[in-house]
């Protein structure tokens, strides 16, 4: 590869470096106008909304910050993730486990297909009657959001892991056990530690999904304020800020910053979990 | 003797949680959903009653539902054909590429990890107030406005907000694939004398299909299902232009009172990804080099 790299013409080199200038403006433009606009008073931004603040105003922020439900709301967005992430380290693994060193039982076969049916369903389609079940239950709730999130993890879960543990050599395991491990020493001891590249990825694009999710917050928890996660705040203040459109910027930064740092400290495990999910998936 | 039963039992307990879970909140809120469109619930009243299959022969004979599936369908088509290229022309610049690769890759990726309702409500910014002075300097009427108030160019805008996001994964599966290329062949087809584009024909893009297959289903199952876009940034309109059909389903049954109608929809939706998803096992069986 490297050999044919080097022999790569001029032509393409000039015109690869050209494509890739645009696109990285195209995709830091935007963040480039919501950073500067975000310190700028709106008489300000009126006057250049392309230019660099001349001073930074930091007042959008001390507004935004003393509103005091931005703390709530990222409090909610992270408890959510936290949960969610937590039931899906529960569930996913332990069934996957049973079912890859079961597989040539009719239980473990049938229970195999009744879950990955999940991936021939989209969202829609559950979306409704969802709505009438949490109610019933009285789930619309964050606690009620974390149990649909770990119910609807298991699909994508299940195919990644179960491939996974299936295509594991199974002799430390058998080792274990003629040292006199339970099945559940086996798992908790051996199975989980060697499966582990395989919960970072799925950790990884679960979290991203939890933190970002729009559509599920809009139906759990959109009628009480209180529980509301960062994609549904920005929504829901969409009409206040319609005007105040420095604010606006403020709040989009605010919104997208926990994931960036995030992002920042990790982005080699995050790219990797997410390319790798994809493929497998 | 609990011991005993305890570790014979294992591997059934741990099936236990997951049954429970997945039949309550996915098996059986999928017979729900399909037996709600047998009825002619408003969502809200104490009662309803069956009604057999009126509710899809209304809908096949709904002009409003056959222009929802005509915007969801050229939603996809745009979004595939945007993304796919795009992706593609990504993919194989950023892999020649030599110098501060992996920084440029994670740049390309940010779009990936921010939520679609930030990135919406952004570029709801950018096209009030970038495109109108551009219209005005250029004197172009369409631009006067946001491309997302007007009926001809609020599909297309969304579109483009939505593949400004949705290229990121594609560009690095793509990579992946590019990556899977054996270099003797380059060399190979260099010493027969192989065009560029004659070797991405024959040497790279016969390495390239599985990953195709994969970005290409994965777009089209995203555009028929769309719903942060063009609920946040339009809402549907105007005048309709933007409604897909995520949004006429969560319109139909939380704001019109049609309940079971959109219990309807949905169910037709859940066929057309069922039938897709059947193309993709059996694509992903045979196709390509691996």
């Amino acid at each position: 590869m490297n050999v044919s790299i080097r022999k790569e013409g001029l032509g393409w080199r000039i015109l690869r470096n050209i494509i890739l200038l645009i696109g990285i403006i195209i995709i830091l433009g935007p963040m480039y106008l919501v950073i500067i606009n975000s310190f700028k008073t709106l008489e300000e931004a009126g006057k250049g909304f392309f230019s660099f603040p001349k001073a930074l105003n930091f007042s959008n922020y001390a507004e935004l910050l003393s509103k005091g439900n931005y703390w709530r709301v990222v409090w909610n967005t992270a408890l959510i993730t936290v949960g969610s992430v937590f039931i899906v380290l529960v569930i996913n693994p332990t069934v996957s486990y049973a079912i890859a060193r079961n597989r040539h039982k009719k239980y473990y076969k049938f229970l195999y297909l009744y879950i990955l049916l999940g991936l021939f369903v989209p969202f829609q389609v559950i979306m409704l009657p969802l709505t009438k079940i949490m109610t019933n239950m009285n789930l619309l709730n964050p606690f009620g959001l974390i149990l649909l999130y770990g119910a609807l993890s298991l699909t994508r879960g299940v195919f990644l892991l179960v491939n996974y543990i299936e295509g594991m050599p199974t002799e430390i395991e058998e080792a274990a056990r003629i040292d006199g491990c339970s099945t559940f020493q086996i798992y908790y001891l051996v199975t989980l530690r060697l499966i582990m590249p395989m919960l970072v990825t799925l950790i990884i694009m679960d979290s991203l999904w939890f933190w970002n999710d729009f559509m599920l917050p809009l139906l759990i928890l959109n009628k009480a304020k209180e529980f509301w996660t960062l994609p549904l705040f920005q929504y829901n203040f969409k009409t206040e800020y319609s005007f105040n459109y420095t604010m606006a910027f403020t709040s989009y930064l605010m919104a997208m910053l926990p994931i960036i740092v995030i992002y920042a400290a990790g982005q080699k495990y995050i790219i990797a979990g997410l390319t790798e999910g994809a493929i497998k998936g | 003797m609990i011991g005993k039963f305890l570790e014979r039992s294992t591997y059934f307990l741990f099936t236990v949680p997951a049954i429970i879970l997945y039949t309550l909140f996915f098996a059986y809120a999928v017979i729900v959903g399909i037996q709600y469109s047998f009825t002619d619930w408003n969502g809200i009243s104490s009662s309803y009653n069956y009604v057999g299959f009126s509710n899809y022969v209304e809908l096949w004979n709904n002009p409003n539902f056959r222009d929802s599936l005509l915007v969801t369908g050229k939603y996809a088509v745009m979004l595939v054909a945007g993304v796919m290229s795009l992706s593609l022309i990504l993919a194989l610049s950023l892999n020649s590429l030599k110098k501060l690769q992996t920084f440029t890759k994670s740049i390309y990726f940010v779009p990936a990890i921010i939520s679609a309702v930030t990135i919406s409500l952004i570029w709801d910014q950018i096209f009030v107030r970038v495109i109108p002075p551009i219209g005005q300097a250029l004197n172009i009427m369409e631009l006067f406005q946001s491309p997302l108030a007007h009926p001809k160019y609020a599909l297309f805008a969304v579109v483009i907000v939505n593949i400004w996001q949705a290229v990121a994964l594609p560009t690095l599966i793509f990579i992946a694939g590019l990556q899977s290329v054996p270099s003797e062949l380059y060399e190979a087809g260099r010493i027969d004398g192989a065009s560029t584009f004659n070797r991405f024909r024959y040497i790279t893009f016969p390495f390239l299909i599985p990953t195709i297959t994969v970005n290409m289903v994965l777009a089209i199952k995203s555009g028929i299902t769309s719903f942060d876009y063009a609920y946040t940034l339009t809402g549907g309109g105007p005048i309709k232009s933007t409604n897909v059909i995520g949004i006429m389903i969560y319109n139909d049954a939380f704001q019109n009172l049609k309940f079971a109608m959109a219990n309807a929809e949905s169910v037709i939706l859940f066929i057309v990804i069922a039938v897709l998803s059947f193309i993709q096992i059996k694509l992903t069986r045979k196709g390509g080099v691996h």
